[in-house]
């Protein structure tokens, strides 16, 4: 026997996108400290505690957009984000494709009313790139 | 004796599976079952919990994103420092999120059954690690599972495939 966890389709999609974001700063910190950079060297940067960069990259203090952008900074990368339109297919693990090309699949499309959270690896939705 | 599918088929279920809902596209890579014990606290409990860290994300969505980080695809952490699994020896592990502990084994790899959860700072502020490992001990060994029932190794690749991405 399954069960679910019971939870809104609109908080779905705030925890899957405040966890995507801290996992890509996660992921670029851990990136950066294969060149030396240091949680140190970013809270200098920013003019923070250590401590405070330290709770912001585990998860322990939220993060503000202008947050997000900063410490993207600090680290040499610069944020990227998108709102690519969401298109659930039922019954089907595939991912989303678009509609012209899949006539004969059902889709439905997905906004506040259906609240059904399509897909889309939120890795490509949100990423923080080398800045050039 | 049994294996964890037969466990979740009989009635009433020794355990129950965690369906994680993941997207379309997302294969279920690892998998999360519960103790009854566990169940009743996620659809009872957990989700009257507030943060106390204060952060926007309440447990319950905290401990719904870390379900679907842990039953994906993706690597479950980034480098050392980050570590959302936490060995407590004894072959138990807790499920990390920034408010909550989850206590549990794994009996397989990528197959991790959780048996006790509670507030993060709670846990710390009562000194319950002890309690809750003696639990998971004692549940596991009362659990009419196959031999052996649990994977001892220490470190989280032991437990777990494509852990990190490092």
């Amino acid at each position: 026997m399954s069960f679910q966890i019971t939870i809104s389709p609109s908080r779905k999609a705030a925890a899957r996108f405040v966890t995507t974001v801290r996992r890509a700063i996660q992921k670029a910190y851990v990136e950066e400290q294969k060149s030396g950079l240091t949680q140190t060297a970013i809270a200098r940067a920013l003019g923070v505690h250590r401590s405070v960069i330290n709770r912001e990259l585990r998860g322990k203090k939220d993060l503000t957009l202008g947050r997000v952008a900063e410490l993207a900074w600090a680290m040499g990368r610069s944020p990227s984000f998108a709102l690519p339109k969401t298109v659930a297919i039922l019954n089907s693990n595939l991912p989303p494709v678009s509609s012209a090309s899949t006539s004969a699949i059902v889709h439905r499309a997905v906004g506040p009313a259906s609240a059904v959270p399509a897909n889309n690896n939120p890795a490509s939705v949100v990423a923080l790139e080398m800045a050039n | 004796m049994a294996t964890l599918l037969d466990l979740t088929r009989r009635a009433p279920p020794a355990l129950y599976r965690l369906d994680p809902g993941l997207d379309d596209g997302t294969q279920e890579f690892r998998c999360i079952v519960c103790s009854p014990r566990l169940k009743a606290w996620i659809e009872q409990d957990l989700p009257a919990l507030g943060s106390a860290l204060g952060l926007q994300l309440s447990p319950l969505e905290q401990f719904f994103a870390s379900v679907q980080t842990f039953c994906s695809d993706e690597p479950l952490t980034y480098g050392e420092q980050f570590k959302p699994l936490y060995c407590r020896g004894r072959g138990v592990w807790e499920l990390r999120t920034p408010d909550l502990r989850v206590f549990g084994w794994f009996p397989l790899k990528d197959h991790f059954v959780g048996v006790a959860g509670n507030d993060a700072t709670y846990i710390k502020q009562h000194n319950l690690y002890e309690g809750y490992i003696g639990e998971v001990v004692r549940f596991r060994d009362a659990l009419d599972l196959d031999e052996p029932k649990f994977i001892p190794g220490e470190e989280a690749t032991d437990v777990v495939s494509n852990y990190n991405f490092a």
